[in-house]
């Protein structure tokens, strides 16, 4: 087995990175990292961005947001959580995980967490769940991913994950806190460096023939590249989703009822309608006009937002409130 | 000659699949190995290769599917 050390906590570039091991690098030998990020949310390949995710936080709290080349679902991670990858060459067509988790598995347990591998791939202990993992195969490589929770941020997970009622907010935030759980807090002495060091060395303490190899300038320069063209590429995150169908609608006190009727076709906003019984003399095609055939994104809403309600505020409500209205 | 291409098995666990892209478009020359569309299953994408040179057909499956093992997906000519 091969062991690269990754240096950088970035998403697009740690991506970008298991990619050009499993397209263009190709080693005969199976590769293992172990890496972490900055807060990011991951999409799975085909998930929609406005059906799962909470844009309008994302963007006060500087998320980044990813999608995945591998299946599943969405999940929040930052410096508090621990990625691992496993990419080897694999002509099988059947898909297998159990070699992959178990490795894991036996790491953990050694360091005496209690980690149970599930029917549906998950990591957990005490059956609650703290790891999940995702596969994608390509042009005869199979890259295995998996995130650890160590120390993450769980009601920032769940604020970026989750689209729905702030009265439920905090029976929600219990019911996670009930199904899922920070490793760290049954290995209370270990910080997350030590933590990955452990996990490092009881992961690579397995393997026979180890050897470490560290990536070229040019080889990160390619990467960079990757990088940029495929994961930090705009159009493949948010513009993936061929139609989505929004209805919005909030009554703001003192303000009045709003309610949005939307049509967004691969990320670009195509039908806007405005109803609701606010005092503004707002034109609603006005500003329909003013916004269709821009992306339906906070960074690119909230200027024109901003600008229209200038012209035309509504009473009681600002561009921020429709803002958090649309991508909330 | 008209060849069938059908929904492999790819996963132990189930035969419901999420049909997510083409990579080949009617009229677009295959190769064996070139790969056809990308499926996911049980968290996993999966491509799914020629198994035939000739000329894609038809697509009998639309992005966005379920499909199932078995299912007809495409037709290739081949000579």
């Amino acid at each position: 087995m091969i062991y690269i050390p990754v240096k950088t906590l970035d998403i697009y570039h740690n991506f970008a990175l298991e990619y050009y091991l499993a397209s263009e690098k190709r080693f005969s030998e199976p590769v293992f990292l172990l890496w972490s990020t900055t807060p990011t949310v991951m999409l799975g390949k085909y998930q929609d961005a406005l059906a799962e995710l909470n844009l309008e936080y994302i963007r006060q709290h500087q998320i980044n947001v990813v999608r995945r080349y591998s299946g599943g679902g969405t999940i929040y991670t930052d410096e508090g959580g621990d990625q691992f990858t496993f990419i080897q060459p694999d002509n099988q067509q059947m898909i297998d995980f159990k070699a992959y988790i178990n490795t894991i598995a036996t790491a953990l347990n050694q360091m005496q967490i209690p980690a149970i591998a599930t029917s549906r791939n998950d990591l957990t202990v005490n059956d609650r769940k703290i790891s999940g993992s995702a596969q994608y195969k390509h042009n005869g490589f199979t890259v295995h991913h998996g995130s650890l929770l160590f120390n993450t941020n769980l009601e920032q997970m769940y604020d970026a994950l989750h689209v729905d009622n702030l009265k439920l907010r905090s029976k929600h935030i219990a019911s996670i806190l009930e199904r899922t759980m920070n490793i760290q807090t049954i290995r209370p002495d270990l910080t997350n460096q030590s933590f990955a060091a452990e996990l490092q060395r009881h992961v690579l303490a397995t393997v026979a023939n180890l050897r470490t190899y560290q990536l070229t300038g040019a080889e990160l320069d390619r990467i960079d590249i990757i990088a940029k063209e495929k994961f930090a590429d705009p159009q493949f995150i948010y513009g993936h989703t061929p139609t989505t169908e929004l209805s919005k609608k909030h009554y703001f006190k003192g303000g009045g009822l709003v309610k949005f009727d939307l049509t967004v076709k691969h990320g670009v906003l195509t039908e806007l309608h405005l109803s609701g019984d606010f005092f503004s003399s707002l034109d609603q095609h006005t500003l329909a006009k003013s916004l269709l055939g821009h992306p339906f994104r906070p960074d690119q809403v909230r200027p024109i937002l901003i600008q229209q309600l200038q012209q035309q505020p509504i009473l009681g409500i600002s561009a921020d409130d429709l803002l958090a209205l649309l991508f909330s | 000659m008209l060849k069938e291409v059908h929904m492999p098995k790819l996963s132990p666990k189930s035969d419901e699949y999420f049909f997510g892209s083409w990579l080949k478009e009617p009229g677009d020359t295959v190769k064996t190995g070139d790969i056809l569309f990308e499926v996911e299953t049980d968290k996993v994408i999966s491509e799914v290769q020629s198994q035939e040179d000739g000329v894609l057909k038809e697509q009998k499956v639309a992005e966005g599917d379920a499909t199932k093992v078995g299912d007809l997906v495409a037709t290739i000519e081949v000579n």
